[in-house]
């Protein structure tokens, strides 16, 4: 897994394959919902089914959840994962603007942003040059939150604000240059 | 208990009355706030121009009126359901319905002439830091969700007063629970179970309600300084999401009082489910720290726990109910009403939206999903395809039985074309999701609206749906809200 955080098309990917494979399942048992059986027949194999769909369930779980732990965003994990910071920016979020320590950041090191508000929530969003979501934090009046990130392309990155904070919420953007 | 049992009998005929008003209360709601998620989908498609200051309004207002309106006609729903069995209150159901209706009543009020619009869920301070409406406002909003938390009391009370009649261990299914090898004849039905374990649950949220709003109150008043954020946060997601999704277990209760009729087959309570339900009550506060996931001076141990707790969720839903529905069907001489065809879209949608949320819950997937369109993708997919067709399913179904019509044939396509709009009403949002677009912005930029012109088709095939199936429930529910009124009471 990405250190630096996963592919959201991928996890559509993901979502589109278990979603078809639930479909057809359903589809399958309303195909056959008409007189067959009778439910005292088929009830053994109903809990038959329940206990391996438990143990599926608990394994399969059990395995995201570990894997997934190699690509948490916090602080401790990340600065294993990619490295310590060699860049730190300070973000303060205000309704309806960012300002920033420094706007133009350097590709290829691991860069912490230091994320505070002045007054009430906000998403602290980074956009690729090409709209996907790569990383965000929130930015909480009264707490620092720390998020390390790695650029690895030079490029115009636009900084959203991704929790609602008012009726200007949606125009509250920056920009990040790295080279 | 015979699967075809009538649901009106000697006893219940006030409370199917009171159900019946908190069905087409609930419902009347949900339509309309359809009505205005409907603009804001013209909206972002910029078919329709909104100003940002009514879009968040309306935002705010469709998702307080949703939850609030599902929750409401499910529990009408599911009071109408158990009174088969037990004794309900119908004068703690009105009192209910009063309350509830203040409450709703003061948020519609600050909304529309205070300007509110800080989002259904409230994320302190933004109520009393909104800059384009007052303190006064986010108080009045405040005040209304206490009253809406008290008609949960009141509501849930009436309900756990009616179940444990004869014992909590037996409205709880104890004795099958801890005793399996037993024979269960005088067992209680599904329904009971889960109505006694939402009764719990509801009456255990609305504490952490009043964790968050007394503070935030006291506050506005002087009396308090400052409340923590980050309290408040986990304050208001801990009563916020449980109640977002006590209204999915509400609603299973009608599928289980409803589709063993369709299949003409018992659905006992068994192992599993007593299982199943009495774990509900513990593993449904555990998934609130999820909303905190990128929130990174949250506790470490609980974002673990929330991921775990989320995950856990599907044990009781997947395995044991979703699994118990399709078994249930399976084989069974099922008769396709529309409303049986509307609970297995909503199985189908059920467990599709928990699909997309127990993605969004593995902690490095919500640091690129949190706050997209995935997150409405997940919850309108079980509130829109699950919930909502469960409580039309059952309304329609109610009204039916009731003024003695049956089902039209042609009606069944009214319940296939609700599935499909809401499906891929559904689906869009999932793909917005996967391409990053932002939730809750008024304006979505050129290059996005497409998604929304695509979606805005499948809401009026919802429309056109809702209408069908609406007017034939219009049709009879007087005669089925009158045949209540000649039974002894």
């Amino acid at each position: 897994m990405n250190p630096n955080g996963v592919s959201p098309v991928s996890v559509w990917w993901v979502f589109v394959a278990l979603g078809v494979a639930w479909t057809a399942v359903w589809g399958w048992v309303l195909l056959h919902a008409g007189p067959g059986p009778s439910y005292e027949a088929t009830a053994p194999r109903v809990r038959r089914l329940r206990r391996l769909l438990f143990g599926v369930f608990l394994v399969a779980f059990g395995v995201v959840f570990a894997v997934s732990l190699r690509a948490y965003p916090y602080f401790q994990f990340r600065s294993r994962s990619i490295g310590a910071p060699v860049v730190t920016v300070q973000v303060w979020g205000a309704q309806w603007t960012w300002d920033l320590s420094q706007r133009i950041l350097p590709k290829g090191v691991p860069v912490e942003f230091v994320v505070q508000s002045q007054d009430v929530n906000h998403g602290f969003a980074i956009y690729s040059p090409d709209g996907t979501l790569l990383t965000q934090v929130q930015a909480m009046p009264g707490y620092a939150n720390h998020l390390i990130y790695r650029f690895s392309e030079p490029g115009s990155y636009v900084v959203r604000c991704l929790e609602y904070c008012g009726v200007s919420h949606h125009v509250m953007l920056d920009t990040l240059t790295v080279h | 208990m015979d699967p075809e049992a009538p649901t009106l009998n000697a006893t219940n005929g006030s409370v199917l009355q009171a159900a019946i008003v908190y069905l087409v209360a609930g419902l009347g709601t949900v339509v309309v706030m359809g009505l205005l998620g409907l603009l804001m989908r013209l909206d972002h498609a910029g078919i329709l121009v909104i100003s940002a200051d009514w879009f968040y309004r309306i935002m705010t207002l469709h998702g307080a009126g949703m939850v609030s309106g599902l929750l409401f006609a499910g529990f009408g729903g599911l009071a109408a359901v158990v009174s088969v069995d037990v004794r309900v209150s119908s004068r703690g159901l009105w009192i209910g319905l009063l309350v509830f209706l203040t409450g709703m009543m003061l948020v519609v009020f600050a909304i529309v002439f205070g300007a509110f619009a800080a989002g259904w869920t409230v994320l302190d301070p933004l109520p009393y830091q909104g800059k384009t409406w007052t303190v006064a406002a986010g108080v009045t909003v405040y005040i209304g969700y206490l009253f809406t938390g008290l008609a949960i009391v009141v509501v849930c009370a009436t309900l756990l007063r009616a179940t444990t009649a004869q014992g909590f261990g037996r409205a709880l299914a104890w004795d099958v629970l801890f005793h399996p090898g037993r024979s269960h004849e005088a067992e209680v039905r599904p329904p009971v179970l889960i109505a006694t374990v939402v009764a719990i649950v509801g009456l255990l949220l609305v504490v952490a309600g009043l964790a968050y709003l007394v503070p935030l109150l006291l506050e506005a008043a002087g009396a308090v300084k400052h409340v923590d954020t980050l309290l408040a946060k986990n304050t208001v997601f801990l009563f916020g999401h449980t109640m977002a999704n006590l209204c999915i277990y509400v609603a299973a209760g009608l599928v289980y009082g409803t589709l063993p009729r369709f299949a003409r087959r018992p659905w006992h309570t068994t192992w599993p489910v007593a299982l199943a339900w009495n774990s509900i009550i513990f593993v449904i506060f555990f998934p609130w720290s999820h909303h905190l996931y990128q929130d990174f001076v949250q506790p470490l141990g609980l974002q673990i726990l929330s991921n775990l707790g989320s995950f856990a969720g599907a044990f009781p839903s997947f395995v044991v109910t979703i699994v118990g529905a399709l078994a249930l069907v399976y084989g069974a001489d099922l008769d396709w009403s529309p409303s049986a065809i509307l609970m297995l879209l909503g199985v189908w949608g059920w467990v599709l939206g928990g699909l997309g949320a127990i993605l969004d819950a593995v902690v490095p997937i919500n640091q690129v999903m949190h706050n997209t369109m995935w997150v409405p993708a997940h919850f309108h997919t079980y509130n829109m395809v699950g919930v909502a067709a469960f409580v039309w399913a059952y309304l329609y179904h109610l009204a039916g039985e009731l003024s003695d019509a049956p089902a039209r044939r042609a009606s069944r396509w009214a319940a296939w074309l609700y599935g499909i709009g809401a499906a891929g009403t559904s689906v869009v949002f999932f793909l917005e999701g996967a391409h990053s677009i932002p939730r809750r912005y008024a304006v979505h930029e050129a290059d996005w609206q497409g998604y929304a012109r695509v979606a805005i088709p499948f809401v009026v095939l919802m429309v056109i749906a809702l209408a069908w199936l609406g007017a034939e429930i219009l049709a009879r529910i007087g005669r089925a809200y009158r045949r209540t009124r000649l039974a002894p009471s």
